[in-house]
């Protein structure tokens, strides 16, 4: 297996540092880092339970990474990086994987880290009674065995590349055997994990406490003495802790108050382009979305760079009906589609509509910009002919009713590590969530043929493929992808954002001099 | 008062309860998306959804549902929140305790504020200091929670100014002073809101209590106007002042859980609209019955005060 030594994605995140410094935000430079503090960091999603295989928000996702480990962690360029392994290999067709596990990793309870408790958690993970999220997020993995203490092997179904970044799947974390057996429900309130820090406390609806794992396996990480997560009902009471200094760091500012955050006094913005995208789902097996006419008519209705500026306030990047941009390895760039009013009022009479179509098109309230986009897709149509009617409502009642049932709705989705995850999530046939129901047997083969090919040139031409007949056929409209925003206290140092927007690396981060003293 | 009374209005509170727990749990029956489907969230597959439906019991008739948690409560458990896995009891029980840190506060300030306000108003009748009372008391009114609490919060919690936290809570047990320092903006939030209200009544019954008989004899007899405003008179004005306090329990809860979420104070109001946005059934239930109970017995309350202020009124 190899890396590319420059790919895309690291020639972006420079550019967006430039852009950043040149907006007069500090860039922090790396000095030497003080070990010692407490980091207070603001969440708006409230955490529910510790158990990390069973997590399924951003902050559940944070705090299974600060209590537990993986085999295996993402970097921000999209590659895996080791985490409990240390090296792997597979062989020559990518159907069977060696992991290297470090020796001098141990539970909070004392106990080392063994290739039985991986193979054990895999086990659980990959049992669909433990309805684990991301199940099949992780790869075709066959079968999992112990090699030795501190070795193991995976075999998949088929050939299959990416399973170290595969592994980096934020569920994917390491229990210890014997514990998984006994009492996997007590995971829910008492980790016994093997990450940088371990519980203090646990309110979930206030604070969660952390403190320094003194036998972590990274020497002198973690940096920071306590870490304390503070949760807030909304993402405009976070920000507003964080102005007035309640908090060093808040992982999610909503476009709208990032201005206003991001210029407080001795705080810094980060900006990190990601994959995050809201779409327009349509269903493609009924009328009158089964006819490709009316899908594209649609798409030439979305003027994208206005989308940009008016749903994601400027940050962001426009879409090009594909789920893939630039901060994912395979990116294709493509001519950005026009704003075609008249040719999209031809298609539509094309197909049966020339009087224009009226459509009733959903948003949850959860994320506000959800409801944002559909008013703004509705206004934008107007000028080719649809009529569309925008309906709001709770985010309990649209996951209940119309998400994967809807036909035409918004959709929202984080960033994913790898082309082939977030295909494989949404857009081929045995999609996990094929919402839009395109089923096309040509896109599906090409998508599996990518997943199985080890050579980087030929994948890269696979993936491009995928992307522009995306782009062609619209299963779906994706318009504009978000940047990520959060902010954070100037004497903060070693936080980067991640584009995935699912991993922290919070070890890394410490206190400056300056930082108050509390 | 008789013991008969009391009992009477015990069971009365008692049926009570039992009537809002069976309309919460009908209410959140109607409600489309359950707790299995909030938990697994946009991960739930059908296997899923049905194994985890069938682990916490939904998968079972309401009214089983309903008697298995009924006798629970009776054995004094609340039963676990399906959201967290944690107990209900202790959990609503604590957070309970720190709303009524809010509520208390809240109503010792504004029985301490509104009544002498509304005597001063009245004895003042349509001199400027009544107007400017009545005016503020309009404004007071027509405020809801949560435009006086969000001004509060961008106003005096503001980076610029920062008199206060704008959100978080601390216990009066660790530490008294910082913990005043917390709940200062939403106590204030809700004493405006309630001044507002409870004043406007002491005036109108003081109003009506100075033009009776009885204060015009006292007056004729040479009694001096201070001693009629404040023993003849407020004495008098004191009932309904009593009725609408009490009634206004329930307007203040319906504010505590406003100036919780809005200030991020961890009560019994962020509890349930936790719970109601996780469809955590016995979580809910719980709050509920705690909200209701605490207004029927501050209602109890009100009718035993009216008995000891004036010796006219008996229970029987």
């Amino acid at each position: 297996m190899s890396f590319p030594q420059f790919n895309r994605r690291q020639f972006l995140l420079s550019g967006a540092a430039l852009g950043v410094s040149a907006l007069g935000l500090p860039v922090t430079s790396a000095i030497a880092a003080t070990p010692g503090g407490t980091l207070r960091v603001g969440l708006n999603i409230t955490p529910n339970k510790l158990n990390p295989m069973l997590a399924r928000v951003n902050s559940e996702y944070m705090l299974g990474e600060m209590l537990y480990s993986g085999l295996t962690t993402l970097a921000t360029d999209m590659s895996a990086q080791p985490d409990l392994a240390i090296e792997w290999s597979s062989n020559e067709d990518a159907t069977q994987w060696r992991f290297v596990l470090r020796e001098n990793a141990q539970f909070s309870n004392g106990d080392p880290v063994t290739s039985n408790d991986v193979v054990a958690s895999f086990t659980k993970l990959l049992d669909p009674e433990t309805s684990a999220p991301g199940r099949r997020n992780l790869g075709p993995i066959k079968n999992v065995e112990a090699d030795g203490d501190f070795a193991v092997i995976f075999d998949t179904e088929t050939p299959f590349s990416d399973l170290p970044v595969g592994l980096t799947y934020p569920t994917a974390k390491i229990l210890p055997a014997s514990l998984i057996i006994e009492s996997f429900e007590g995971f829910d309130q008492t980790p016994v994990g093997s990450g940088p820090f371990r519980l203090v406390d646990f309110k979930p609806d206030q604070v969660v406490v952390v403190e320094k794992n003194p036998d972590y396996f990274l020497p002198e990480q973690p940096l920071l003495d306590r870490v304390e997560i503070r949760t807030f009902p909304d993402a405009s009471s976070a920000a507003a802790a964080m102005l007035a200094g309640e908090i060093d760091l808040l992982n999610e500012v909503q476009p709208t108050d990032f201005e206003r955050v991001a210029n407080g006094q001795g705080i810094d913005g980060l900006v990190t382009p990601s994959g995050r995208f809201l779409d327009i789902v349509m269903d493609n097996s009924k009328p009158p979305f089964n006819d490709k006419r009316v899908r594209e008519a649609l798409s030439l209705s979305i003027d994208r760079e206005a989308m940009v500026e008016l749903v994601a306030e400027g940050y962001g990047t426009p879409g090009n009906d594909s789920p893939v941009n630039g901060a994912y390895r395979y990116y294709k760039e493509s001519s950005l589609k026009s704003f075609d009013p008249d040719r999209a009022k031809a298609l539509l009479a094309e197909a049966g509509y020339p009087d224009g179509l009226e459509l009733e098109l959903v948003a949850s309230v959860k994320p506000g910009y959800r409801s944002s986009m559909a008013v703004v897709v509705r206004e934008m149509a107007k000028a080719s002919g649809f009529d569309i009617s925008v309906k709001t409502m709770d985010h309990p009642t649209y996951l209940d009713q119309v998400w994967k049932k809807g036909q035409f709705y918004v959709g929202y989705y984080n960033m994913q590590p790898t082309e082939g995850t977030i295909f494989n999530l949404l857009f081929t046939s045995d999609a996990s969530w094929n919402e839009t129901k395109w089923n096309n047997e040509a896109f599906d083969a090409l998508v599996a043929e990518a997943d199985r090919t080890t050579d980087t040139a030929k994948r890269a031409e696979l993936y491009a493929q995928a992307q522009q007949m995306m782009s062609d056929e619209v299963p779906a409209i994706v318009p504009c992808f978000f940047d990520l925003l959060g902010a954070k206290a100037s004497y903060v140092e070693g936080y980067t954002q991640h584009p995935r927007g699912a991993s922290y690396g919070f070890h890394k981060v410490s206190l400056s001099k300056s930082a108050p003293t509390r | 008062m008789s013991p008969e009374f009391i009992i009477k209005r015990f069971f009365y509170l008692l049926v009570t309860a039992i009537i809002v727990s069976m309309i919460v749990f009908a209410v959140t029956q109607l409600l489309p998306a359950n707790a299995a489907t909030m938990i697994l969230g946009e991960y739930a597959t059908e296997e899923a959804l049905l194994a985890l439906n069938a682990k916490l019991g939904l998968d079972q008739p309401a009214w089983v549902q309903y008697w298995q948690w009924f006798s629970g409560v009776l054995q004094g458990d609340f039963g676990i929140s399906l959201r967290t896995g944690q107990a209900v009891g202790p959990v609503i029980l604590s957070a309970f305790g720190n709303s009524a840190i809010l509520a208390v506060f809240s109503l010792v300030l504004v029985s301490l504020i509104s009544i002498p306000l509304g005597v001063i108003a009245a004895s003042r009748r349509g001199r400027p200091l009544d107007l400017g009372v009545s005016l503020i008391s309009y404004l007071g009114v027509s405020m809801p929670e949560f435009v006086l609490a969000t001004l509060l919060l961008a106003w005096l919690a503001s980076p610029a100014i920062a008199l206060f936290p704008a959100s978080g809570y601390v216990p009066f047990a660790t530490d008294p002073l910082a913990a005043l320092h917390h709940i200062t903006l939403p106590v204030l939030t809700l004493t405006i809101v309630l001044t507002a209200h409870v004043s406007r009544m002491v005036r109108s019954e003081m109003v009506d209590t100075l033009e009776s008989d009885f204060v015009r004899a006292a007056r004729l007899r040479g009694v001096p106007k201070r001693r009629i405003l404040f023993k003849h008179a407020l004495r008098n004005s004191m009932l309904p002042a009593i009725t609408v306090i009490a009634l206004d329990i329930g307007y203040l809860i319906g504010g505590v859980i406003v100036v919780e979420e809005v200030f991020s104070f961890p009560g019994v109001g962020r509890q349930l609209i936790l719970a109601i946005q996780n469809r955590d059934l016995p979580m809910l239930q719980a709050g509920a019955l705690l909200m209701a109970v605490t207004y029927a017995v501050a209602n109890l309350l009100a009718d035993l005060a009216y008995a000891l202020l004036d010796k006219r009124i008996q229970f029987k």
